[in-house]
């Protein structure tokens, strides 16, 4: 697969999973991994869980509409660069935001996510 | 490696070539939020920007998305090997 269908993969895989089971994220982060949450700042796959479980909506719905994506550098490492709205169930209008990721490889020919920031797009 | 709005360049000359010839004589970015984190064992910090870029003449800012991958130099600084830029359009 190529840099752009890895991206693509990844994003439709951690939507869909974060809009019907947030908890099973867990398999995405490892120990060394980094939240910036609107600023605040997480880590450790327990903890990046914690915070995303306890996100005070029960149900969402991500609409992507952008994705970038470059190598990051000579370890295969990928950045993931997303824009897109956020329906959150029983709010008139959805929310706009940005958020980046930092894939690394793993040994099993996967990628978990070692840098996620996101950020709301206000108007 | 830059990514404009879409549109994938490489190369310091090629970048550099590429925001010198938008479309706009004149720009003041104000930036809204700044976020870093580091990048891996080998030193290189993501620094995730978002703000408003008015440009000279235009009456309303757009709203725009960056995230830079920076490297450190051997002298002690840092430079850009992953530039990814994005409007956040309404």
């Amino acid at each position: 697969m190529n840099p752009d269908e890895v991206s693509k993969a990844f994003v439709e895989h951690y939507y869909s999973t974060f809009d019907s089971n947030r908890s099973a994220l867990a398999n995405l982060y490892q120990e060394g991994s980094m939240l910036t949450f609107e600023g605040q700042k997480i880590q450790g796959s327990p903890n990046i869980v914690a915070k995303l479980t306890s996100l005070p909506f029960q149900q969402c719905k991500h609409h992507i509409t952008t994705v970038d994506c470059q190598p990051s550098g000579p370890s295969g490492g990928m950045l993931v660069f997303v824009s897109g709205n956020l329906q959150i169930s029983g709010e008139q209008h959805a929310l706009k935001f940005s958020q980046m990721f930092h894939l690394i490889p793993t040994p099993q020919g996967s990628f978990y996510v070692l840098n996620d920031i996101f950020r709301l797009n206000y108007a | 490696m830059l990514t404009f709005e879409g549109q994938k360049i490489q190369g310091s000359p090629n970048i550099v070539a590429k925001l010198t010839s938008l479309p706009f004589q004149q720009c003041q970015h104000s930036i809204t939020t700044v976020d870093c984190q580091p990048s891996g064992p080998a030193g290189g910090m993501l620094v995730f920007v978002s703000g408003n870029l008015q440009l000279a003449g235009e009456q309303h800012a757009l709203k725009f998305s960056q995230m830079f991958h920076l490297i450190p130099t051997t002298q002690g600084s840092f430079y850009v090997l992953n530039d990814i830029f994005r409007l956040n359009y309404a």
